[in-house]
């Protein structure tokens, strides 16, 4: 076969890029061998120089492949699979910056330059940390090189190359157009497919480099702590690696809430946060490392909890690993609603991320003998693992979990440096150590539920065991281990808040007092006279919020979390006047911690207190089911004004605009009406009369008593004058929402929300269905008709059309004529008035039999733009079935929609930024003491 | 005992206390059958829509039924009545996971969550046909 020459190819840049990552990969692997020998014993200068240069060339290495994909990117080259399928022509310059993440590829590319930005300035900073802290990054940087290698071994793929030339993708080999010499310049491949729409938006473009900061970050405070270990230095390691660590709570934790924005302005998940897989395997190492940052910061102090200081600095870099595997490896299957897919890679996946956690916990022992020991052992295990079978390589991960639980245990025993003395129960040192433990225990729990289809795979090989234990014990929950299919459960929320809530409570309340203790000691007396005047000031207020808002008793642990957050802002503020005094380089813990308060309280107060204002207002919608009273929808007819909330709203238009359809729903103040006495009124199939002039309320029970007297026998006067009660009636135009639903052929049309932001709180509304495409007609432009089986007597409403059905007749012999009936026939009359407003017409749809069969005699009626068909007429119980169409000209658009409020959610916002001015003035801070004490 | 001790003890039980309330306390995903054995109880069901029925939503009538059919694991169909109004994607889905309970003898949902195809494996179709296009 001879070769093709394909033309137009930027074949060039694929054997660069390739070349470049191959060389990186190369040049991470020697600066690891470099600064490793640089760091063993004393330090050996030279190598140390090597292993800088190595990474160097790295760096260099990776920076060009970025520059290259954003030269493939700018330049369209679609015969790069990456750039086709992230890539269209329509994205502006932002959206093209963003397109480099869109993928896997570019995600791990992204990861690896924050990497390297990181590990520059602290090369930079030339600390004597520099060889054994860099060993470390190196090797992190080689496996997520080798993400990138995609090269095969048999069937075996190693990596997934960013470089892969779309004619040259396995799903695409052998398609005949890669025969093809000019395959470019068929029409498909002078577009991309484009970022699914729905991540084009400017969250896209600063979110994910913002977490992707957050998680390389956590490499830094983990590096150091492995390089403490590793030099036998178990407190020194530690004041290098605080600002490190502070910074990363930073930016990892505005990087989260970011998310959480975007969740809540651009996407209809109804809420900031969803305790979606997504989002919880991001919090949790979070979680871990504010509490390691804050051991970190105790140990400056006092050498205390060395052990737990190290857990939870390497147990926040584990689970980034954790929560790349979780997200990329399509484990989670459905349980998220983020889809995801295997991407070839999770073996390489897996094996980095046990190669880590091996190294984290095999560090921890103290002899270097065990740790060799071990280390072999677990080698031996990956060799099973990777050869064996998937039973095999199955045990072998839960002889690994198993082994490495031993070693944590083992090393917490053996540990080192331990206090000497104890800490004191009025010590700041023993609080933030109780805090970070509270901490570690939310982050498991939350780690625990996130996982559990991870558990369900572990289980997969144990099926029989289980079944067997069953049979023998007659254990229910050895069924279930053996089915290995537990779900998560159906009430998300209530399922964390069970045990978030209390957690937090306990935490925050930490948050407010630890403040105002010292290390080592503090006077009782003094503390507890601190403090008080923030407890009272934070019940004083909670008196406040319980007054505004509603909260029934069953929410005690609620209200007890509002309380701590209250307590935890003026405690906070309480020291920041007193104590501080206003100098900034101190302020940094404080105003953080009351950002963080507010942050929880903005939480706590929007979720729980919101209320959605849109329940139906139109015929009854819990037709089949009492128990699933839904009520969360409104209806909206085109042109019609309804109330809901203290609005009344009016669905005005819809017209396109770009990949979206808007839909324009004006808000209008409600005027509470004005009812004059003697006015009469009916309310659930009773009659009242007004007893005197007022202005309704907004409900009706409220006014009933006091205002309203009940007419038990209404006469005809009354029913021809009432009307049913309204609190209002629309005032002035105040503004106008549009929420709209993308277009998005790929993933289904996607609703997105539109929010209209008060200072107290936020009005959320997004469509739940709306006409997106012109409805389908039959040729006369009628819509798809409905049959329905109609008595004498019954009515129905078709569009505005009121159709009652009057009587039924035989059609008479003499009549039969006229109607252009046989003699034989046997006809009946459907006789219905249509009714509209003002307008009122009978008709006589007919009911045809001739020779024992059905004639159909659908009946057309302009003027009212209906058409009628009767089925059939069933002699027995008198049914009709009567089918009706409606033509397109009479039909009103109409949509239905959600509306939600959330009150007090700017607090939550406040905080966030609160939380990130104050922690960047921590980090500040600790910067200034690191460098100081260096100096000294 | 040291007061470190005494928090981990706390700390161990609580752990081991959530790990098996994760696991009781979870759902576990049932066919069909099961479900309809026991009407009433709450299950968890995943299966595929069943293309062969329309999905059918009439916001006119009720705003918060969804009807479809739709496969479970043993590849068994069932009319399910979702309580919501139709989830865009819907008829894309690739896995549909319902939560619910059957009552008089029909299976009413009260949440799902679905699988879409992915944003990283679209279109292989459009290639396949590209030489068509030429």
């Amino acid at each position: 076969m001879e070769d093709i020459v394909y033309q137009g190819e930027w074949t060039w840049a694929a054997t660069l890029g390739r070349f470049l990552i191959a060389g990186g990969f190369a040049a991470a692997i020697a600066g690891f061998i470099g600064y490793l020998m640089g760091a063993l014993g004393k330090g050996n200068e030279s190598w140390k120089r090597f292993g800088r240069t190595a990474f160097i060339i790295h760096a260099v290495s990776f920076l060009l492949v970025i520059v290259l994909i954003y030269t493939l990117i700018f330049n369209h080259r679609y015969e790069f699979q990456y750039i086709w399928k992230h890539l269209n022509n329509q994205m502006g310059t932002p959206l093209q910056f963003s397109c480099f993440w869109g993928g896997q590829e570019g995600g791990f590319l992204l990861w690896m330059f924050w990497h390297i930005v990181l590990a520059l300035i602290f090369i930079r900073r030339r600390s004597t940390w520099e060889a054994p802290v860099m060993a470390i990054i190196a090797s992190v940087q080689a496996w997520l090189a080798c993400m990138l290698l995609g090269v095969y071994f048999g069937d075996y793929q190693f990596g997934i190359d960013p470089f892969l030339l779309i004619r040259e993708a396995p799903e695409n080999i052998g398609l005949p157009w890669t025969r093809n010499a000019e395959y470019l310049s068929l029409p498909l491949f002078a577009d991309g497919q484009g970022l699914n729409p729905l991540l084009q938006n400017y969250w896209m473009v600063i979110h994910p480099p913002t977490l992707f900061l957050g998680f390389a970050s956590t490499l830094m405070p983990f590096a150091f702590a492995i390089a403490g270990l590793w030099k036998k230095q178990y407190i020194e390691w530690m004041r290098p690696a605080t600002p490190w660590a502070f910074f990363g709570i930073m930016i990892l934790g505005t990087g989260i809430l970011m998310g959480g924005a975007w969740a809540y302005e651009a996407l209809s998940f109804g809420g900031f946060w969803a305790w979606d897989p997504v989002e919880n395997s991001s919090l949790v190492p979070w979680l871990l490392l504010v509490g390691g940052g804050h051991l970190l910061m105790v140990n400056r102090n006092k050498v205390t909890s060395v052990f737990s200081a190290l857990f939870l600095i390497i147990g926040s870099f584990i689970l980034i690993v954790y929560s790349t595997f979780l997200t990329k490896s399509g484990i989670l299957g459905d349980t998220s609603v983020h889809s995801f897919v295997d991407s070839g890679i999770l073996p390489q996946l897996l094996v980095y991320l046990l190669f880590f956690s091996g190294v984290g916990a095999v560090m921890m022992l103290k002899h270097i003998r065990w740790r060799w020991i071990i280390a072999a052992f677990w080698a031996v295990l990956l060799a099973i693992g990777i050869w064996g079978s998937s039973k095999a390589t199955m045990n072998v991960t839960i002889v690994f979990l198993a082994s490495l639980a031993a070693v944590l245990i083992i090393a917490y025993a053996k540990h080192i440096p331990r206090p000497k003395v104890e800490e004191d129960l009025w010590s700041r040192e023993f609080w933030i150590f109780i805090g970070s433990v509270i901490l570690l225990v939310a982050g498991i729990q939350i780690s625990f539920a996130t996982s559990i289809p991870v558990f369900n795979k572990l289980l997969e090989p144990y099926s029989e065991t289980f079944m067997g234990l069953h049979e023998s014990t007659g254990w229910a929950w050895f069924k279930s281990l053996a089915d290995h299919n537990f779900a998560p459960s159906t009430d998300i929320d209530a399922a964390y808040h069970v045990y978030q809530v209390p957690l937090a409570f306990l935490f925050i309340m930490l948050s407010g007092f630890t403040q105002w203790l010292k290390y080592k000691k503090t006077d009782p007396k003094k503390f507890l006279g601190q403090i008080v005047r923030s407890f009272v000031a934070a019940g004083a207020l909670l008196m406040l919020v319980l007054h505004f808002f509603d909260f029934s008793a069953g929410e005690f642990p609620r209200i007890a979390l509002v309380f701590a957050t209250l307590f935890a802002v003026t405690s906070n503020v309480d020291y920041l006047i007193s104590m501080v005094k206003g100098k900034w380089d101190k302020s940094g813990s404080a105003i953080a911690h009351i950002g963080f308060g507010l942050l929880i309280f903005g939480a706590v107060i929007s979720t729980s207190q919101k209320d959605i204002i849109s329940q139906n207002q139109m015929g009854d919608i819990t037709t089949l089911n009492n128990d699933f009273d839904n009520r969360e929808d409104i209806l909206l007819l085109q042109g019609d004004t309804l109330q809901m909330g203290d609005y009344f709203i009016s669905y005005k238009n819809r017209y396109d605009k770009g990949i979206h359809v808007m839909f324009e729903i004006d808000y209008f103040e409600m005027v509470p009406k004005q009812f004059k006495e003697g006015d009469v009124i009916f309310f659930s199939n009773m009659f009242f009369e007004a007893k005197e002039d007022h202005l309704a309320s907004r409900t009706f029970i409220r006014d009933m008593e006091s205002k309203w007297r009940t007419i038990p026998l209404p006469n005809e006067r009354h029913a021809r004058e009432a009307q049913r009660w309204v609190a209002g009636i629309p005032g002035e135009k105040l503004f106008t929402l549009e929420p709209r639903v993308q277009l998005n052929e790929q993933m289904g049309n996607a609703p997105e929300p539109d929010t209209k932001h008060f200072i107290h709180q936020d009005l959320y509304t997004h469509i739940k269905w709306g006409q997106i495409s012109p409805p389908e007609t039959d040729e006369e432009g009628f819509l798809g008709g409905r049959a329905h089986d109609l008595h004498v007597g019954d009515s129905l409403l078709v569009s505005n059309v009121l159709v009652t059905i009057d009587s039924l007749s035989a059609v008479p012999d003499s009549m039969k004529p006229a109607y252009s009936l046989l003699e034989k026939d046997i006809a009946l009359r459907v006789h219905c008035s249509l009714r509209e407003r003002n307008r009122v017409e009978a008709i006589d749809p007919l009911y045809i039999i001739r020779d024992s069969l059905i004639v159909p005699d659908a009946q057309t009626y302009d003027n009212w733009g209906l058409k009628f068909l009767v089925n059939s007429f069933n002699p027995v119980d008198q049914t009709i079935n009567l089918t009706i169409w409606e033509h397109e000209s009479i039909r009103r658009d109409f949509i239905v929609m959600q509306a939600v409020i959330f009150p007090q959610i700017n607090i939550l916002w406040l905080g966030c930024i609160i939380m990130i001015i104050g922690t960047t003035l921590a980090v500040r801070h600790r910067i200034k003491l690191s460098k100081r004490s260096k100096k000294a | 005992m040291k007061k470190t001790q005494i928090v981990l003890i706390i700390l161990i039980a609580v752990v081991v206390g959530t790990f098996i309330a994760t696991f009781t306390g979870a759902n576990t995903s049932v066919a069909f059958e099961e479900a309809f054995a026991n009407p009433g109880k709450e299950y968890k069901v995943s299966g595929t829509l069943n293309r062969d029925y329309p999905v059918t939503y009439d916001p006119q009538t009720n705003s918060e039924l969804t009807v479809f059919h739709m496969f479970d694991k043993e590849g068994n169909s069932q009319m399910v009545n979702l309580k919501k109004a139709k989830p865009t994607g819907l008829e894309q889905s690739e896995s549909i996971d319902l939560y619910g309970r059957v009552i008089d003898g029909e299976f009413v949902a009260t949440e799902m969550l679905m699988k879409c195809p992915s944003k990283y494996n679209k279109n292989k179709h459009n290639l396949e046909t590209a030489e068509v296009e030429n």
